[in-house]
C-alpha cells in the first residue's frame, strides 16, 4: 500500500502536474478557436499566429517598459480590433460563397503564411523569452513547481469562468449564441448578426493574444510558436466538440494527462501519436465530439 | 454533341499540350547550356505537380478538402527508396508503391470518408500528422534524418534505359510520367464513374435516389488520389537521391492545396501549372528575399478572394470558347 502511495506522490503527481500546466495552455489557446467555430462555422488556420501575435505585441510593448499586468489587459484589447479589422476586411469576403468551409480555412492558411513571415521579418527567428513576472517556486506534493506556473493554472481557470460567464450568462452571450442557432431568426430578431460575427471572431483572436502574453514567459516567443500548439489545439476542440467551452476543458485536461501519463510508460515520441490517434477514432465514432456545438442545446 | 465538361476538358488537354511543348523547349535550353539545377528543380516543380494534381482529384471533383495528402506522397516516397536501396529496379520501387498504396489507401479512405466537409479536412491532417510522427521516430526510417543514399538507377524499358543521373532525361521521363497520371485522371473522370463524383459534390443526399451507390466511387476516389500522390513521390528519392519525414509535414499538402487553388480547383491542368508556378516563385522571390513566404502567403489569399476559380479558372474558358468556334465553322 505505501509502495502505491509512494508511486503516486513521487512519479504520478509530478508528471500529472506537468500535464496540468500543459492543460491549461492548450484551454487558453483553444478556446478562442472553438468560440470562431461555434459561432461563424470557420476553421481558423491563423489562429496559431495570431496567438503568436500576442505574445510579440506583449513582447514589443514590454520591451518600453510596460508591467505585465497591465499587458494582461491592453494586448488583449489591441487584438480585438485586429480580429474585427480581419473578419470584416477577409473573412467576409469568402463567407457566403457556397464552400464556406473550404474557403474560409484556405484564405485563414494563408494569413497564417503570412503572418508568420512577418513575425520572422520583424522579430528574427530565434526564440524571445520575457521576463518571467512571478519569480519562486512552491512545493507541491514534493514537486518543485515555479509560482508562475500555479498562477497560470488558477489564471487559466478564472480566464476559462468569465468566457464562460458571458457566453452563457449574459445579454451579449445570448446574441452569440442566438446567431450561431439560427442567423436569420436572430437577424429578424433585432441581433445585428453582423457585428456579432465580427466581435466574436475579434473576441476569439484577443484570446488567443491573452494566452500568448500568459505563455510566452514559459514557453518563449518565437515565430512558429503557433504550429507546436494549434495541433494540440486543433484536436482538443475536435474531441470536446467545435464551439462547446465545456467540451474544451474536459477535451484539453484529459488529451493532456493522457500525453503525460503514457509518456512515463512509453517513449514520450509517441504520446504525440496517441494524441492524434484519439481525435481520429473521435472523429470517425462522434465527429460532433463529447459534447455538442454551440447553441446547439 | 459534346457536354459542357467534355467541350472544358478539351481545353484542359489543350493546356497540357502546351505545357509539354513549352517543357521542351525549356529541355533543350538545358541541354544546350549544360544545366543541370534548372532541370533538377523542373523535374522536382513536376514531381510536386503530381502530388497537387491528387488534391484535384478529390478537391475538384468530390468536392473533399484533404489536408493530408503529403501522407500518400511520403508513403510513395519512403517505399521506393526503400526497395531501390534492396534492389535497384525502376518498376519494382514503382509495383511496391502502387499495391501498398491501394491497401493503405483503402485503410485510410475507409476512416476518412466516414465525415465529411470541414471534418474530412481535419482527419485527413489527422492522420498525415499521425504517420509524419511515427517516421519521424521510427529508427529503422532514419528518424528525422530519413534516407540517405539512394542508388542513382536506370530506368529499363527493354529498348531503351533512361538513367535517373541524367538531368535532362529525367526531366523528359518525369514529364510524361506526370502527363500519363493527368492523362489516367482526365480519363477516369470522363467516364461516367467521374460524372457520379461530380454529381456527390454537387448533392450528396440526392444521388442515392437516383441509384447509385455513394459509398464506393468516395472510397475509390480517394485511393485513386493516393495512388497518384504516391506514384508521384515515388519519384522523389530517384531524382534526389534521399528521403526526409518533411515529405510527410503539413507544409508539404499546404503547398499542394496552394497549388491547386491558385492553379484552378476542379481543372486538372491547373494542379501543373499551379506546381511549375509555386516552384518558379519561390527560386524567383526567394533570390530575392528569405521571406518569400509572404509574397506567397499574399498572393494566395488573393487568389482565394478574387480569383476562386484559380488562373486555369481564367484561362481555360476562354481557350473552350476557340475551340468551339473552331469545331462549328
Amino acid at each position: 500500500m505505501s509502495t502505491a502511495i509512494e508511486y503516486f506522490q513521487f512519479v504520478l503527481a509530478p508528471q500529472m502536474l506537468i500535464g496540468l500546466v500543459l492543460g491549461v495552455a492548450v484551454i487558453l489557446v483553444a478556446l478562442g478557436l472553438t468560440i470562431i467555430f461555434g459561432l461563424l462555422d470557420v476553421i481558423n488556420m491563423s489562429h496559431g499566429e495570431f496567438y503568436a501575435l500576442g505574445a510579440f505585441i506583449a513582447l514589443a510593448l514590454g520591451s518600453i517598459g510596460l508591467p505585465f499586468w497591465l499587458l494582461l489587459i491592453l494586448v488583449p484589447l489591441v487584438m480585438l480590433p485586429v480580429g474585427y479589422i480581419v473578419e470584416r476586411g477577409l473573412i467576409q469576403r469568402v463567407f457566403h460563397s457556397g464552400e464556406r468551409h473550404v474557403t474560409t480555412l484556405l484564405l485563414t492558411f494563408g494569413l497564417g503564411l503570412v503572418m508568420e513571415d512577418a513575425f520572422r521579418l520583424v522579430f528574427g527567428p530565434n526564440p524571445h523569452k520575457p521576463e518571467t513576472p512571478i519569480v519562486g517556486a512552491i512545493d507541491v506534493f514534493g514537486v518543485f513547481l515555479p509560482l508562475y506556473r500555479l498562477f497560470l493554472i488558477v489564471g487559466g481557470a478564472v480566464v476559462v469562468a468569465l468566457v464562460a460567464l458571458v457566453v452563457y450568462r449574459t445579454r451579449l452571450g445570448a446574441m452569440v449564441r442566438a446567431a450561431a442557432f439560427d442567423r436569420h431568426m436572430a437577424a429578424s430578431l433585432g441581433v445585428p448578426v453582423q457585428h456579432v460575427y465580427a466581435g466574436a471572431f475579434a473576441f476569439g483572436v484577443a484570446l488567443a493574444g491573452l494566452a500568448g502574453v500568459l505563455l510566452a514567459p514559459v514557453y518563449s516567443a518565437f515565430p512558429t510558436m503557433g504550429r507546436d500548439f494549434i495541433l494540440m489545439a486543433f484536436t482538443v476542440v475536435i474531441v470536446g466538440g467545435m464551439g462547446s467551452i465545456a467540451g474544451v476543458v474536459v477535451a484539453g485536461l484529459l488529451l493532456t494527462q493522457v500525453q503525460a501519463i503514457s509518456s512515463l510508460y512509453i517513449s514520450p515520441v509517441w504520446s504525440d501519436p496517441i494524441v492524434f490517434g484519439i481525435m481520429v477514432i473521435m472523429l470517425m465514432v462522434r465527429p460532433q465530439g463529447l459534447f455538442g456545438r454551440l447553441g446547439h442545446g | 454533341m459534346a457536354d459542357a465538361l467534355t467541350r472544358s476538358m478539351r481545353a484542359s488537354h489543350v493546356l497540357v499540350a502546351i505545357l509539354v511543348v513549352a517543357s521542351l523547349i525549356f529541355a533543350a535550353i538545358g541541354v544546350v547550356n549544360g544545366d543541370t539545377f534548372y532541370l533538377r528543380l523542373g523535374t522536382e516543380a513536376l514531381i510536386f505537380a503530381g502530388l497537387a494534381l491528387s488534391v484535384d482529384v478529390l478537391l475538384g471533383y468530390t468536392g473533399l478538402l484533404s489536408l493530408g495528402q503529403a501522407l500518400y506522397f511520403g508513403l510513395g516516397a519512403y517505399i521506393s527508396a526503400l526497395v531501390l536501396m534492396v534492389t535497384p529496379s525502376f518498376w519494382a520501387a514503382m509495383g511496391a508503391t502502387f499495391v501498398a498504396t491501394i491497401a493503405i489507401g483503402a485503410i485510410g479512405g475507409f476512416i476518412a470518408n466516414r465525415v465529411r466537409g470541414v471534418y474530412f479536412a481535419l482527419i485527413t491532417f489527422g492522420m498525415a500528422q499521425v504517420a509524419a510522427k511515427v517516421v519521424y521516430n521510427a529508427r529503422t526510417l532514419g528518424a528525422s534524418d530519413g534516407l540517405i543514399g539512394v542508388p542513382i538507377i536506370k530506368v529499363d524499358f527493354g529498348f531503351a534505359a533512361i538513367s535517373t543521373a541524367s538531368p535532362a532525361g529525367f526531366f523528359l521521363f518525369t514529364l510524361a510520367f506526370i502527363v500519363i497520371l493527368y492523362a489516367l485522371a482526365a480519363y477516369l473522370l470522363d467516364t461516367p464513374f467521374g460524372r457520379l463524383l461530380i454529381a456527390l459534390k454537387a448533392n450528396e443526399r440526392r444521388v442515392p435516389f437516383l441509384g447509385y451507390d455513394t459509398v464506393t466511387p468516395r472510397l475509390l476516389a480517394y485511393v485513386i488520389a493516393a495512388v497518384i500522390a504516391a506514384l508521384s513521390g515515388a519519384l522523389y528519392p530517384m531524382l534526389r537521391g534521399f528521403v526526409s519525414p518533411e515529405l510527410l509535414f503539413f507544409s508539404t499538402s499546404g503547398n499542394a492545396v496552394i497549388t491547386v487553388v491558385t492553379g484552378g480547383v476542379g481543372t486538372l491542368v491547373g494542379a501543373l501549372y499551379g506546381g511549375i508556378l509555386l516552384t518558379l516563385m519561390k527560386s524567383v522571390i526567394g533570390s530575392y528575399t528569405e521571406h518569400h513566404l509572404i509574397v506567397i502567403g499574399l498572393l494566395f489569399m488573393g487568389a482565394v478572394i478574387f480569383l476562386p476559380r484559380g488562373l486555369m479558372g481564367i484561362v481555360r474558358p476562354a481557350i473552350a470558347r476557340i475551340l468551339e468556334r473552331r469545331t462549328k465553322s
